[in-house]
Formats: C-alpha cells, sequence, structure tokens
C-alpha cells in the first residue's frame, strides 16, 4: 500500500536572476514499511523531493498524495496536523531545541498532539531507551555528543508513531562510525515497520536502502 | 510543555539578551511611571490640599478666584451660608500683605496677614502654644505665626510685635498695631519664602484700617457629608444668584484647564515616547532572537508544531521580558520620581504639601495596560515573521549557511 506518491512534480524557485527549476515531472511512491535512499550531488534536487513528499513545500505543478490525502489542497494547518501524526522528520543538523532536555524534546511533537502526561513520558521513555539514551534523558542538547543528538533527533521523529520517516542528510555532520550507529538505528526503525525516505551523500548508509534512486538535475537517474 | 514554558526556558537560555531587555524595559517602564504620575500628580496634590482644611466650597468676589477682592456684606453672607441645611461650616477670610516688626530685629518681615472669622478653622495646626482665643476682646490682637518665622526671628508664645498691613507695594501712613504672638502653626497652604501670620478677622480689620464691615475676600464653606459640595454650591448659588461659589472640584477644574495642561501635555508627549522606545527595544530584541532561531523554528513547523504554540511562545517571551523589566520599573521609578518631586518643588511661590508626582493606583494600572500593550505590539512582528515563514527554505538556507 502507498503511503506517499509523487505524481509528475515539478518545483520552480523564483529567483532574483531568474526561476531556477529544482525538480522536473518527478513522480514516486513509497510503500508502507519500504526503506528508500536517494542520492546525487549537491543542488540536484534530493531535499526538494523531501520537502515536497513531508508536506513542507507545494510543488509548482504535479501532485503529491499521503495516505491518499491530496497535499497540495490541504490547509497548513492540517498539513501540520498531518506531519505531527503521520511523517517523521530527521535534519541533518538535528535542531533540537536548545533549551529542552533530550526527553522534553521528544515529549514536544506528543504534547502538540494532545498525548496526555502519562502515556507521554512512558513513550519518551520506550524511545530513548529504543535509541539508547535512557541515561541521557534530562541532558540538554549541548551536553549531548553529535550522535546522541541524531539519536533524540530520531527519537523525537518517532514520538508519535509515523507511518513515515523523512531524513534529510540525517549523517552529514558526523563522523564514519557514529554514521554506522545512525545507520544501523534506522535499519531496525525500518524493520520495527516504519517507511523510511533517507537522502544522502553517504553510500554506505544509501546501501542499506531496499530502493536506492539517483537524482541529477531535479530528475531521477537511476 | 506549554508555550509559558517554553518562553520561560528561551528567556532563560539567552541570559544576556534577557537581561539586556529586562534591564531597557525597567529604565524606559521608569520613565513611563513617573510621566503618568505627573500628569496628574499636581492636580491630585493641588486638590488633596485644597480638600486638606476640610472645606469644599469657596465663595469668593466677582473678581474670581485669582483675583482677591472684597467681598460686599460678607459677614451677612457668611451667616446665611451657615443657616443653610447643606451646610456644616463657614469661615470668613481676609488676607494682605504686611510688615512685621520685631523688638531687636533690624528689619522688617514681609508676611501674608491672614485674617478669619472663626478660629479652629482647620486651615493651620498648632505645634506650639496656643490656638487664636475663641473671642478675642476688642482691643486684643492675637497672633499664630508658622515655625520659620518664629525661628527666623526668636518668636514665641508671649512674644509681642508690631503689625502694618498694607496692599502689595503700596506704602501705610497708618501706625502699627502692637500684636501678641499666642501659637506656632504649621499653615495648610504654606510656601517655602513666604510667611503667614493669622489673626482673627476683627484684628485684621484694626491692623489693616479697613472700616469693621467684617469683608472678608474668601469665604471657605464645608458642605455637611449628607449633601456634597455640589447641592451645597447649588444651595448657596440660590440663595445669593450673584455670588461666585466655586466648589474644590470647580477649582481644580479651572487649573486642570488652565495651569496643569501644560504638564500633563509634556508627560503624554514623553509618555508616547517611552512606548515607542520600549516597544522598540523588545521588537528589536525579539526579532534578533529569532532570526537567530529561525532553524529551530522551521524544524518546530516541520515537525507539526503548529503556529500558534509558536506565537504563544514568541508572546510568552515578549510578556516575561516586558513584565518583569515592568515591575522592575515600579520601584525604581518612585525613587527617581521622590528625587524629581524634591528638585521640581525648589520652585519659589508652591506651597510646601504641594507635589509634583503623586502615586496613584490609576497611574500603576495605566502603566500596566500600558505595558501590556507593548509587550503584545513587540511580539506583533517576530510572530508574523515565524507564522509567514517558508519552512523549506528556511530549512535549505540554515543547512546551506
Amino acid at each position: 500500500m502507498a503511503i506517499v506518491t509523487a505524481q509528475d512534480v515539478s518545483r520552480v524557485f523564483p529567483m532574483p536572476a531568474g526561476p531556477v527549476t529544482a525538480l522536473r515531472d518527478v513522480s514516486m511512491t513509497i510503500a508502507a514499511g519500504e526503506y528508500v535512499a536517494i542520492t546525487g550531488p549537491s543542488g540536484c534536487g534530493k531535499s526538494t523531493l523531501l520537502h515536497l513528499l513531508g508536506g513542507v513545500d507545494t510543488p509548482t505543478a504535479g501532485a503529491v498524495t499521503f495516505e491518499g490525502r491530496d497535499l497540495v489542497s490541504m490547509s497548513e494547518a492540517d498539513r501540520g496536523r498531518l506531519r505531527l501524526t503521520r511523517i517523521g522528520f530527521v535534519f541533518q543538523r538535528f535542531f533540537l531545541l536548545p533549551m529542552l532536555t533530550a526527553a522534553e524534546n521528544v515529549e514536544l511533537p506528543q504534547a502538540e498532539a494532545g498525548v496526555a502526561a502519562a502515556p507521554r513520558r512512558d513513550r519518551t521513555r520506550e524511545l530513548l531507551a529504543y535509541v539508547g539514551l535512557s541515561d541521557r534523558a534530562d541532558h540538554l542538547p549541548s551536553q549531548l555528543s553529535g550522535g546522541e543528538m541524531q539519536r533524540a533527533a530520531i527519537a523525537r521523529a518517532l514520538a508519535n508513531r509515523p507511518a513515515l520517516v523523512l531524513a534529510d542528510e540525517p549523517t552529514g555532520e558526523l563522523d564514519e562510525s557514529t554514521s554506522d550507529h545512525i545507520a544501523d538505528l534506522f535499519d531496525r526503525v525500518n524493520a520495527d515497520g516504519t517507511a523510511l525516505l533517507v537522502v544522502t551523500h553517504n553510500p554506505a548508509l544509501a546501501a542499506r536502502a531496499t530502493r536506492r534512486l539517483a537524482m541529477s538535475s531535479g530528475r531521477f537517474i537511476g | 510543555m506549554t508555550a509559558l514554558n517554553l518562553a520561560w526556558r528561551t528567556v532563560r537560555r539567552y541570559r544576556a539578551q534577557t537581561l539586556l531587555a529586562i534591564t531597557g524595559v525597567a529604565v524606559i517602564g521608569a520613565l513611563l511611571f513617573d510621566m503618568l504620575l505627573l500628569s496628574r500628580g499636581l492636580l491630585v496634590s493641588f486638590a488633596d490640599l485644597l480638600d486638606r482644611a476640610g472645606y469644599d466650597i469657596r465663595i469668593v468676589s466677582g473678581g474670581g478666584m485669582t483675583l482677591r477682592l472684597p467681598i460686599p456684606r460678607s459677614a451677612e453672607i457668611a451667616r446665611a451660608v451657615a443657616a443653610l441645611p447643606e451646610v456644616d461650616r463657614v469661615v470668613s477670610l481676609r488676607m494682605m500683605t504686611a510688615a512685621l516688626h520685631v523688638n531687636g530685629q533690624p528689619r522688617a518681615a514681609n508676611v501674608t496677614l491672614v485674617g478669619v472669622s472663626d478660629v479652629g478653622a482647620g486651615l493651620w495646626t498648632i505645634v506650639r502654644g496656643a490656638d487664636l482665643p475663641d473671642r478675642a476682646n476688642d482691643a486684643s490682637c492675637p497672633l499664630v505665626v508658622g515655625p520659620q518665622l518664629a525661628e527666623t526671628f526668636g518668636l514665641s508664645p508671649g512674644s509681642d510685635v508690631l503689625v502694618n498691613a498694607e496692599e502689595s507695594g503700596v506704602a501705610s501712613a497708618l501706625p502699627p498695631v502692637t500684636c501678641r504672638v499666642v501659637g506656632i502653626g504649621q499653615f495648610a497652604f504654606a510656601v517655602p519664602g513666604n510667611d503667614d501670620v493669622a489673626t482673627t478677622l476683627a484684628a485684621f480689620h484694626r491692623s489693616s484700617g479697613e472700616a469693621m464691615s467684617g469683608d472678608a475676600d474668601l469665604i471657605l464653606v464645608a458642605s455637611r457629608d449628607t449633601a456634597g459640595p455640589a447641592r451645597a454650591a447649588a444651595a448657596i448659588q440660590r440663595l445669593r444668584p450673584g455670588a461666585s461659589v466655586y466648589s474644590n472640584e470647580d477649582v481644580v477644574e479651572q487649573f486642570n484647564r488652565s495651569g496643569f495642561a501644560y504638564f500633563r501635555q509634556i508627560s503624554i508627549v514623553l509618555s508616547a515616547l517611552t512606548m515607542v522606545f520600549a516597544f522598540l527595544l523588545v521588537a528589536t530584541l525579539l526579532t534578533v532572537s529569532v532570526n537567530q532561531r529561525l532553524g529551530e523554528i522551521a524544524a518546530l513547523r516541520a515537525i507539526g508544531i503548529g503556529r500558534r504554540r509558536i506565537a504563544a511562545m514568541l508572546m510568552w517571551e515578549s510578556a516575561l521580558l516586558v513584565g518583569v523589566g515592568g515591575l522592575l520599573a515600579l520601584p525604581l521609578g518612585e525613587a527617581l520620581a521622590l528625587g524629581l518631586d524634591h528638585i521640581l518643588r525648589q520652585m519659589p511661590g508652591l506651597p510646601e504639601q504641594l507635589h509634583f508626582f503623586v502615586f496613584e493606583r490609576r497611574a500603576l494600572v495605566i502603566h500596566l495596560g500600558l505595558l501590556i500593550a507593548t509587550a503584545f505590539a513587540a511580539a506583533a512582528y517576530p510572530m508574523w515573521l515565524t507564522a509567514r515563514m517558508p519552512i523549506a527554505a528556511t530549512l535549505r538556507r540554515e543547512v546551506v549557511d
């Protein structure tokens, strides 16, 4: 069953020097439980496609549907709600809130989704144990290493039991060994039933995916 | 994790920025608070001064409040007014400049001689000696003098002085009258550098050489609590249709329109300016803070944290900065007001009890109201910035940067 589908999507950015086409008539589908990696040079449109599939941006042309719902015609509030409950995001720069502890960062999307305090705390404990950060729950991001921050960010992405996790260069700021640990964690997340789309320059990480796509100049090339 | 909790954590995290904002708001808020105290302080103090003597209505001659002329048949008017059911008590006053000669002193003291028809009228408080006698015999001239005059000229109860009443600037050929100091009193309307001396109305007329008509240039009336000044003033007007009758409220209103309008205008202009400064300070710091956190905020929006929660967080950040600064502004403003009041009261010709800065609950409520409005206004632009933020473009820019 398809979770997200992009049909002939294009994305053109208006720039002072003239419009820049980041995506050209791209189509793709991610099925439930699938693990997809997209690779390609910088500026080839990988992140743009990830943003369109995740509903944080809308295409200039084409359609994106998530679990059968048209993301383009949806209001921003509805897209926000969908992102909160059905999609998890992992960023290259982690983007944890620096004034909250690891546990509080994981609790935040659950609180936004209206999860009551007790189940929220239980879920947070469970997730931090899942990513191996039980003993760092009360640490601020500034007290965590890069790998620990990314693990906390993955726990945050999984907080509301999403159907799809979108990871944009998740190992871009990490060394090789730490990247391998993050890749192992993604394997586990996918094995536990969550679909994954990873946009990466890291061949070792891309190799873990069950489907690998390469992009160049806003199109899939293989 | 409420928006307030997130805001609290944020202001604690960016300590230097928070300290700067709170200090700025405290200083600006202190000025705002002072301007609010100044806008009505003189008026409130003046009204308090008028009420302090316990009289709430004044009857003057046709010359109005400023030009003091004797009221024809004032004794008769005073008696008729005192008989009104709306009136509690009445006192007639006559004032004139006078020269006071003290034995052994090389020069005379220039004083304001006040003749009163009724002792214990509440216009002064005896601090030493006795009050004017209830019924002064015709030959006597009892005096109550101010403490400053008593100290300068070595006067005490029992001291004899010579009094020459004279219209201001007009030399008098009348022989001086011998008077005796019976008490030292603190005058309610005392003006620094201007000494008041009180005596009976009869003694006043004798020393000024005026006919014993009992004419006064001011009749003070205290209304009964059950009637109030408005009803009592109306009753007096009915009794004497041509009389110039003013309640204390009328006097305050008249001064509000003329003399005090200047202070009010200055304070309104300065209040508006301080509000603008507070707004600019907090809005700038919040905008800078939001710009520093664009990546974080875009990521929050991406993971589904609603615009409303982010806007509420920024609103609370603004409220915390302005709120804490605004609270600190109160003691700071009060201290500043004390200092400024002391400086302004050095101006010549002002009654001792008159203040420029007077604390009122009204000023406090307006101060808090204006600060709340400032907090909202200052948060508006950063809130708009985050609400309109293009999430994908911001995330891309953050990574590229």
